[in-house]
């Protein structure tokens, strides 16, 4: 198998973007494409969760191409729930890895405001199991909901933990101008005072307005290369080292324990057992919090504290940006937004962006091993990547 | 008759299903459809809850109650509630009523009342 580097990462603006579909995964991969310094590509993976549902446009890789004037590139769709964005990754990795292609763009894109907030839960919905969860009406905060309840009455995680990473994610985004959410929020606004309650309302009980991430348009793109020609384009050398990926039962209450995320827990294994590494060794994570308990749980599935024990870490600080291990410091699903198909890519670009050194006021000291979670269904298919910065 | 909502039994092993695959998980052995219904017991225990204000559009109530129940055979299933002070652990007992209207379809599920 093939080494196989990130030579080039682009990202728009996530936010509601009053553009076509196919353009907004364009505009990043153009930025990509000229990060990397290349003009010409082997093969095209863009991610994309609801473009036949919510865009009413399918065949999504043939109009990137097209719009890219990438012809005669192989190029395809991938859809994977939420876990589109490192699906593609991984698919562009193998691609490349496999020595089939040299330079492969991998990018991720949403439209999701084209409908409305209605119609955007019911989309996200469907991806439910049909029969035994989507009928019944849940929705995926419906899901982190009951999910967080069990937590708390197992674990102690209270709402003030899950307001916590609300509030150090989203003021994180204040850093990354390319984040939807750029509004200060504090723990007074959304939990301690009269007003709290009005500021931020129930979503689905015990969950609240301000754990959840908000509805977002964007794209992010990357240029995956062999090692060959990550040296002629003389970009710094930052390599996919680990791939993991794992599912789980469809339907969440038919797993032995609910609690566990099994397929986090395994997909993470699986990539750090490919990279050589541990857990302890990552310097900066990006963990698929959609709802603020799933950042919590996460961090205890990849490894980086014990089960039960990943508020308490938060609690002190290690989570953040100058902690242990900085989870998130550009905002996360919660402050950059989570256009569903691009977040797996969005969180790479994050990755190298940090990797680079680049990252600015959220930039991680000296980081150089980076680790992504990126969490599709509820839990039931995973996708867990490393990065190593190797120059 | 009063509505069931059916597991599956597979007839190579005996594993219960519910929902329904294709294929059994503990086995893996079977060929096409070689399962029996066995009708979900109804009485059970609630195993966590959430009360939704954001519902999907065909919904057209303010707030939708789920949660998730231990059925006395120890199978698993998600339901509507219908309770209105929901407590893990309670002891619940479910009906088979409409759980999701749609234009020409009904769509029947398991809604939960204290037992």
């Amino acid at each position: 198998m093939r080494d196989v580097y990130v030579a080039g990462i682009g990202i728009t603006t996530f936010t509601r973007l009053e553009y076509p579909l196919s353009e907004i995964a364009s505009y990043a991969s153009m930025m990509a494409l000229k990060d990397a310094g290349v003009t010409e590509v082997d093969q095209v993976y863009v991610a994309n969760m609801g473009s036949p549902r919510v865009n009413h446009q399918t065949a999504l890789a043939s109009a990137v191409v097209d719009s890219l004037s990438l012809m005669p590139a192989g190029a395809a769709a991938i859809e994977n729930g939420p876990a589109s964005g490192a699906s593609a990754i991984k698919a562009g990795f193998q691609a490349v890895a496999s020595g089939m292609e040299d330079v492969v763009l991998v990018a991720g894109v949403e439209r999701m405001r084209e409908v409305n907030n209605l119609e955007a839960t019911d989309f996200v919905a469907t991806l439910t199991h049909p029969l035994a969860e989507y009928i019944y009406g849940v929705t995926l905060p419906a899901h982190a909901a009951m999910f967080t309840r069990m937590y708390m009455d197992r674990y102690g995680v209270t709402e003030r933990h899950l307001a916590m990473v609300g509030v150090k994610n989203q003021n994180a985004a204040l850093n990354n101008v390319w984040a939807h959410l750029q509004q200060e929020i504090t723990l007074e606004g959304i939990l301690d005072s009269p007003e709290a309650m009005t500021n931020n309302p129930y979503v689905a009980e015990p969950l609240r307005f301000f754990d959840a991430c908000p509805v977002s348009d964007g794209g992010a793109a990357l240029v995956l290369v062999s090692e060959e020609k990550a040296r002629e384009l003389g970009r710094p050398m930052i390599r996919i080292t680990g791939v993991g990926q794992a599912t789980d039962t469809h339907a969440v209450f038919e797993r032995e324990d609910p609690t566990d995320l099994l397929a986090v827990r395994k997909a993470a294994k699986d990539a750090f057992a490919m990279a050589g590494l541990s857990p302890s060794d990552v310097d900066v994570a990006e963990l698929h919090d959609a709802f603020t308990i799933l950042e919590i749980v996460e961090s205890e599935e990849v490894g980086f504290f014990p089960k039960g024990e990943g508020h308490i870490a938060l609690e002190k600080g290690e989570t953040a940006l100058g902690g242990s291990i900085p989870i998130n410091v550009g905002g996360g699903l919660k402050g950059r937004g989570h256009p569903v198909g691009a977040t797996g890519v969005a969180q790479a670009w994050e990755i190298v962006t940090q990797l680079r050194g680049d990252g600015e006021a959220r930039q991680v000291e000296g980081a150089r091993i980076g680790f992504t979670c990126n969490f599709g269904g509820f839990g039931n298919n995973v996708v867990c990547l490393t990065f190593v910065r190797e120059d | 008759m009063a509505r069931e909502i059916y597991a599956y039994k597979c007839r190579l092993c005996g594993t219960l299903h519910y929902p329904f695959r294709m294929v059994c998980k503990e086995c893996k052995q079977n060929d096409f459809f070689e399962f029996d219904t066995v009708p979900l017991p109804k009485a059970g225990t609630l195993v966590t809850w959430t009360r939704v204000y954001n519902l999907p559009a065909q919904y057209e109530v303010a707030t939708l109650g789920l949660g998730i129940v231990e059925l006395e055979n120890g199978m698993r299933m998600l339901g509507q509630l219908e309770i209105s002070e929901p407590e893990l652990g309670m002891a619940v007992i479910g009906n088979v009523e409409v759980v999701r209207k749609e234009p020409y379809d009904d769509y029947y599920g398991m809604v939960f009342r204290a037992a």
